[in-house]
């Protein structure tokens, strides 16, 4: 079982224009909306993060074992509004019972236009987690769970045992998501995602119009039990329990009676390291894909960039870390990595779209934004870059 | 490229195999014939399949040169009903577990030895091995160094295979122009290599034991039906032309053995409806068992035989009736019509996939799916016994050209085709040594 923690570092829309002149450690509060993300943020932390921690840390207690993701964006705000939360987590990583996992620090994609900033990204992401846990981090994931052939190679040269990918029938062809994987001849371990039965919990448990709904704690119990092969890895936002399904959903019942079911079903549950310890010489392997996989949407890119907003948003994204980059200065380059957080092109997915996909996007888009319409918040999200980019003329000469 | 048996390696994958639990078509013949002609060829040849459950996983025969790899054997200790019972599994299985194990255990040490690698995949089940052993073989640097061939012997599967990611790791073949132009329908143009027998089924039947036969049936004809009990083999057509003779006031008896598929049960009621007597008996152990049996069932128009014939009575069988009706009408290549041919049998085949069948000239071959023609034909046969010799003798002329050497002869041809598409480079060829100089007498000592 994997869990990831993330807030977004949310834009701030309507664009503002930053003035001539502004310094560098300014600029932050012309681009990202601290106030919109301290009101998810409590929001979230009310609904799931303090509700959800107590329950696993309880789960945990009674041998349920989970790995956790934390993105930095979610560690600093956790840090600046809410320390309860941050103890909260901590208490429930500090169980042996619970593995921290790394996962890319801005939640961008880094790795699309600098593959060594993304390596020192993730070797200072893994040092962070390690002293604020206080655990050794060998396992990771990226961004969205985002797996691609040098990414796997670069996570590789970190240093890490194992990584999280998605494990959709087009990406593994006749494999089972349900072993442990590794490239041909490589180290690196991959566990692919479970998605279908991920997806039973992460988005269609609290869907009435499921033909599975209500799903019980014993149904599933049963499906992971029946499934062919060594080991399923189910991945999920944290969110997920008591922010994407509510309380009233059952969501923490289901997860504390899944916890017996799955014992009474002689289902071992194991941490990620240890899963590819005890099965990782089994010999399977998987090509990565050279395009990437990601388990949003349909498992590829299309979700990201399948429409032109993302598209332009994705290539002003590019420009605004070359800008930076040019300046030389370090802080810009921080600010330009924030930029690239994924979320900035997972939020307008639904731009000229419509069908699930296009609901789950719309869901993420905070409800502040929706007073500027459809186009009023794809112009005023690239208008954020062009500022950005602007705002560095001085600065790069 | 040279494909001397002595530094050439062949790896047949197949569901079906030789064990009577993988034996469930004529892939199972085919490979088994196919491998061991291989091995007395002098290849050393390993053979993967889904064998029997409480025989060894590995055996060795032909002197070591043919090796058996009986996979999923633990699924199939789980389901006994055969080679496809427990095939998804089976397939899972067969997916995950061989390919590094051939690689490792067989392919690479092939390599490094400076052998040539081929490998023989058969049928939709090993279609997805295929890939995955080629995409582990170009990660090992290995891909160049081995010719990878998939055979399809039937459309069975077709809508599960992924063609683009087969066409890439292998080069696709068939067995008969039909078959060829089936898969057309699928943007597929596989080469036509087809299926052999062995040389030990061109035999020359005992005219003692055959004279036997023939007086026991005691019938104006004496025709023989073996196969699944598959609508495709046209069983109801055959009993239906069985039903106009005896209609007519001719004897007749039509000997059949077919499998335990349910269409059995449809065409034992189609015989009883159309006034034929049927009588159920187990298979018997040898010829003389089967006259015994036809001359204790004068009352019977159709026997129908229950249980396993030995091949050698198949033989005889074939050798003795007027008429073996492989009248199928879809049959990717008919490996009984051939193997009456070699038994000096009339074969009457359909027209589907039997290259070698050639009308009045080496057998009888039905051109539609009417009892009539069956009745016509084989009247007409009975009044030129000429040409029935003529075809008996002709049929045989012909299984001898398909017999497994003869094919692999063949086969080896379009390795070199496969080997040049697949960018396949063999290994280094021994330098030849060179010869020692001698200084010329008319060099001036040194020094």
């Amino acid at each position: 079982m994997y869990t990831v923690v993330h807030q977004p570092r949310r834009l701030k829309l309507p664009a503002r224009l930053i003035p001539a002149g502004t310094p560098a450690h300014r600029l932050a509060g012309y681009l990202f909306d601290d106030e919109l993300d301290r009101h998810y943020f409590d929001k979230v932390a009310e609904y799931s993060y303090l509700p959800a921690t107590a329950a696993f840390r309880e789960l945990a207690r009674r041998g349920w074992r989970m790995s956790i993701g934390f993105s930095n964006s979610f560690l600093l705000q956790a840090e600046r509004w809410s320390k309860k939360v941050l103890d909260g987590f901590k208490r429930l990583c500090a169980s042996p019972n619970v593995e921290v996992v790394c996962v890319e620090p801005y939640h961008s994609w880094l790795f699309y236009v600098d593959i060594v900033a993304f390596k020192e990204a993730m070797l200072s992401a893994r040092k962070r987690l390690e002293d604020l846990f206080q655990k050794s981090v060998v396992f990771t994931d990226t961004t969205e769970m985002f797996m691609s052939n040098d990414v796997y190679f670069a996570l590789q040269q970190c240093g890490f045992a194992g990584a999280f990918m998605e494990g959709r029938d087009w990406q593994l062809g006749w494999r089972d998501p349900t072993h442990v994987y590794r490239h041909p001849m490589q180290d690196l371990a991959l566990l692919p995602r479970h998605h279908q039965l991920s997806d039973d919990v992460g988005y269609r448990f609290s869907n009435q119009a499921w033909s599975m709904w209500p799903l019980t704690p014993e149904v599933y119990a049963d499906w992971v039990r029946e499934c062919w092969g060594d080991v399923v890895t189910l991945g999920w936002d944290f969110e997920t329990f008591g922010e994407h399904h509510r309380r009233d959903s059952g969501i923490f019942e289901f997860m504390r009676a899944l916890n017996t079911q799955l014992r009474r079903r002689k289902v071992r549950m194991l941490l990620p390291s240890e899963a590819i310890a005890e099965l990782g010489d089994s010999g399977h392997e998987a090509p990565v894909s050279e395009y990437g996989t990601t388990w949003a949407g349909e498992g590829g890119m299309e979700f990201f960039l399948g429409n032109q907003a993302q598209q332009g948003v994705f290539r002003l994204m590019h420009h605004a870390y070359s800008k930076a980059r040019l300046t030389g200065d370090p802080a810009l380059m921080d600010l330009a990595k924030w930029l690239l957080q994924s979320d900035n092109l997972h939020l307008i997915q639904w731009f000229g779209r419509s069908g699930s996909e296009a609901e789950v996007s719309a869901y993420f888009t905070p409800s502040e934004w929706w007073e500027l319409g459809d186009l009023g918040i794809i112009r005023e999200q690239q208008q954020v870059y062009l500022n950005f980019i602007r705002a560095l003329d001085d600065l790069a000469k | 490229m040279n494909l001397d048996p002595r530094r050439t390696v062949f790896v047949i994958l197949s569901f079906e195999g030789p064990d009577v639990y993988s034996q469930a078509g004529g892939l199972g013949v085919r490979v088994k014939g196919l491998a061991r002609s291989l091995a007395r060829a002098g290849y050393l040849t390993y053979l993967y399949f889904c064998g029997d459950p409480d025989l060894p996983g590995e055996e060795e025969q032909e002197g070591g040169r043919l090796r058996y790899r009986r996979w999923c054997q633990w699924i199939s200790a789980m389901h006994r009903g055969g080679v496809y019972d427990g095939e998804e599994g089976k397939i899972r299985d067969w997916n995950s577990s061989l390919p590094p194990s051939l690689i490792e255990n067989v392919i690479a040490p092939a390599i490094s030895a400076g052998n040539h690698v081929v490998v023989l995949g058969e049928e939709w089940h090993t279609s997805w091995s295929m890939k995955l052993i080629s995409d582990a073989l170009y990660y090992r640097g290995l891909r160049d160094r081995v010719v990878m061939l998939w055979n399809a012997n039937n459309t069975y599967g077709f809508n599960r295979i992924d063609w683009t990611g087969l066409n890439f790791a292998s080069t696709v073949t068939t067995v008969s122009r039909y078959m060829k132009f089936r898969m057309w329908e699928w943007g597929q143009n596989p080469i036509v290599i087809p299926n052999g027998i062995s040389r030990e089924s061109i035999v020359e039947a005992d005219p003692q034991v055959v004279e036997d036969l023939r007086s026991s049936a005691g019938a104006d004809h004496f025709w023989f039906k073996i196969g699944r009990f598959d609508p495709d083999k046209r069983w109801l057509m055959a009993v239906s032309a069985a039903a106009q003779l005896k209609r007519r006031g001719n004897t007749v008896k039509l000997v059949m053995r077919g499998g335990k598929e349910p269409h059995g049960a449809e065409v034992m009621n189609h015989a009883q409806h159309q006034g034929l007597v049927v009588r159920n008996a187990p298979g018997p152990p040898d010829a003389s068992g089967m006259a015994a049996l036809l001359r204790d069932s004068k009352q019977a128009d159709l026997i129908n035989l229950t249980s396993f014939l030995k091949d050698s009575l198949v033989m005889n069988v074939y050798a003795a009736c007027d008429a073996v009706l492989a009248n199928s009408g879809h049959e990717p290549f008919g490996l009984v019509g051939l193997e009456v041919m070699a038994a000096g049998g009339i074969a009457v085949t359909g027209s589907t996939g039997e290259d070698y069948a050639e009308g009045y000239r080496n057998a009888v071959v039905l051109e539609t799916d009417d009892p009539i023609e069956i009745v016509t034909e084989l009247s007409v046969l009975k009044e030129k016994p000429r040409l029935v010799a003529g075809l008996r003798k002709r049929g045989r002329a012909t299984a001898r050209d398909y017999v497994w050497e003869k094919v692999i002869e063949q086969l080896l041809l379009r390795i070199d085709f496969a080997a040049a598409r697949q960018a396949v480079t063999g290994p280094e060829e021994p330098q030849p040594r060179a010869a020692a100089r001698r200084a010329s007498r008319a060099t001036p000592p040194r020094g």
